[in-house]
């Protein structure tokens, strides 16, 4: 099991002049902590207009800014919208590039399409094309990435035979991934062999099987890239204090006003009718989480929140249905204070990673 | 937080109907014809359009609805109702802002029951294979003409439909009532929404500005209007002015 941090950079109102600064300075100084203490990813999300609940429109230049910052952990630009209104294909693959060189070969490229009418229709972009300009993208990147000269003919993009350069540090190529929102993309992701980004959706016993299945079809894919990334990352989140009521409390404010703000986005299910949205998205799956049946301290069961014995005790059962690798959540709209939310990480780090044998290759109390 | 809204509901209030009380039995109505329409709207007065009860969906959007039922258990009718987006908590809604119903005992039951308001104006919906327009017409004078061209069959699965948050005297006071319908859809066509005419002034809210086309869908739906189960206070979030009905 490794452990990560995952951001969407929500900004509260009254937005008064330095607080967008604020808010991104507490994200760099948690992810320099995060680096020290052995979080093993940063992950950092693509979103437009999303006001309040995500001032993140340009993730690479966050995780740059982390990447110069830190030794050791990854760099996770996540999602990266994978439609042609929101990011043209090469810009795509140079920046990535980019990001992994600066980064000293750091990066994952978490891919997908967008789920919000407000962003779509701010680009633009047509709901129904989303799902294949996604598929599109991924099959082409790999070879963007590794083709000394590249040209394609497609249905979303097309160009010329170009260097398109610089190219990755990893090789052959950075992991890939897909955020798994939709029921059935993590079935896409394994078909293509790429790593499941997914969201505690659903009870354990539903994610079980979720990741049963995905480990059976990614037995039998096709890779579109030049290796198989056979990984499930999910999303939580954290807080963890010495007392479980405590961090009970603290936590279920911190997932409350993140649902809170999550459910006012304009979902693309909700505004337009097509069938290229069976859901409205993550949002309703992490509410469904956060509202679930409580354990004996009345915590809904899949959250990370609480006492480390009681947060132990969650991430070994995510464990036990197949989860690799679990991103957190550590703030929401800046509702836990800056030092409570470093306490937090502190915490947990040195006493729940040690109970995770590979979660860490450095701890600091 | 999400932003809320703060508008005066009292213009509103003079024409919203009064409900005896709220132990209404459901009511299933056969093959009802539905357009909708939904544009986003100019955001500068979004909150002013709003009770405090709501939040606006980013980007504001409106609503505006189509049914006609002809040949049900019941009398026919056509009815035409503008909607604004918004969220109540963390629910999808849409606030009504006016109604319009052709059959006089039918609206009167409507108001009664679930609190739609009774609006002069006389709406029509025609159907074409081409083209679904939906008209109001008051004193003569043409308020609403919207609609959807270049149909395309599509699932009633794709179609998502919110509840409408009606403003009415209840005996607990002005409330905002949940009317939260099922579907159960025979055909589903989605296309473009046009508008030719939207009076705003005449529609309920004179700073309604359409300002971006989103989608637009025709179906076919057996719709059963619920027993009622949720009131909200209008002056106070819904998260904590949220009543169930007993």
């Amino acid at each position: 099991m490794k452990f990560g941090i995952f951001y969407e950079i929500s900004v509260p109102r009254p937005w008064t002049p330095g607080r967008e600064k604020q808010v991104y300075d507490n994200c760099i100084e948690q992810v320099k902590l995060a680096d020290e203490l052995g979080f093993d990813q940063v992950w950092c999300v693509e979103h437009h207009f999303l006001e309040e609940y995500s001032h993140s429109p340009a993730p690479e230049l966050f995780l740059t800014a982390c990447a110069m910052v830190t030794e050791r952990i990854r760099v996770g630009h996540g999602i990266i919208v994978c439609v042609p209104e929101f990011n043209h294909l090469i810009k795509v693959a140079e920046r990535t590039a980019v990001l992994d060189i600066l980064s000293g070969g750091r990066l994952e490229v978490g891919t997908g399409r967008s789920a919000t009418w407000t962003e779509l229709a701010g680009f633009g972009a047509d709901p129904d094309e989303t799902k294949k300009t996604w598929d599109e993208y991924v099959r082409v990147l790999p070879k963007m990435w590794t083709n000394e000269r590249f040209g394609y003919n497609g249905r979303a993009v097309s160009f010329p035979e170009r260097a398109i350069i610089p190219k990755p540090l990893q090789q052959p190529h950075p992991p890939m991934w897909v955020a798994v929102t939709s029921p059935g993309t993590e079935l896409d992701a394994a078909d293509r062999g790429l790593g499941s980004l997914g969201l505690t959706f659903g009870g354990f016993a539903e994610q079980e099987k979720k990741v049963k299945e995905y480990r059976r079809r990614i037995q039998l894919c096709d890779p579109v890239g030049d290796f198989v990334n056979e990984q499930v990352n999910t999303v939580n989140f954290l807080y963890c204090h010495e007392d479980v009521k405590q961090g009970g409390a603290t936590g279920q404010r911190l997932a409350g006003t993140f649902n809170y703000m999550a459910s006012q986005l304009l979902a693309a299910r909700e505004a337009y009718p097509t069938r290229s949205y069976p859901s409205l998205g993550l949002l309703p799956a992490v509410r469904q989480e956060a509202e679930g049946p409580g354990d004996a301290n009345g915590l809904p069961e899949g959250l990370a929140i609480g006492d480390p014995d009681r947060i132990i005790e969650v991430i070994k059962r995510w464990e036990g249905v197949g989860v690799d690798r679990i991103n957190f959540l550590l703030n929401a709209a800046e509702t836990v204070p800056q030092q409570e939310v470093l306490d937090s990480m502190r915490l947990f780090a040195a006493e729940v990673m040690p109970a995770f044998a590979d979660s860490t290759e450095k701890v600091v109390a | 937080m999400p932003l809320f809204g703060s508008r005066d509901v009292s213009s509103l209030l003079d024409g919203a109907p009064t409900m005896p009380d709220l132990q209404t039995d459901s009511l299933t109505i056969e093959r009802v014809e539905i357009l909708h329409v939904r544009y986003e709207i100019r955001s500068a007065p979004m909150l002013e359009m709003l009770p405090a009860a709501l939040h606006p969906t980013i980007p504001p959007t409106l609503s505006v609805w189509g049914m006609k039922v002809r040949g049900s258990d019941i009398d026919d009718f056509t009815l035409a109702q503008v909607c604004i987006g918004c969220r109540a908590g963390v629910r999808p809604r849409g606030f009504l802002l006016s109604c319009f119903n052709d059959n006089d005992a039918s609206a009167k039951d409507l108001a009664a029951r679930w609190g739609f308001r009774q609006d002069a104006g006389t709406p029509k919906l025609d159907v074409a294979h081409h083209r679904t327009q939906l008209t109001v017409e008051r004193d003569g004078k043409t308020i609403l003409d919207i609609g959807l061209v270049s149909p395309e069959a599509i699932s009633g699965n794709d179609v998502q439909y919110v509840a409408n948050m009606n403003l009415a005297h209840t005996p607990s006071g002005p409330r905002l009532v949940q009317v939260d319908p099922e579907f159960v859809f025979h055909k589903a066509d989605r296309g473009k929404p046009y508008v030719e005419v939207f009076d705003a002034e005449e529609l309920g809210d004179d700073r309604i500005v359409l300002s971006w086309p989103v989608a637009a869908s025709f179906t076919v739906a057996d719709v059963t209007l619920p027993k009622l189960r949720y009131t909200c206070k209008v002056d106070v979030p819904a998260m904590a002015g949220t009543e169930t009905v007993a």
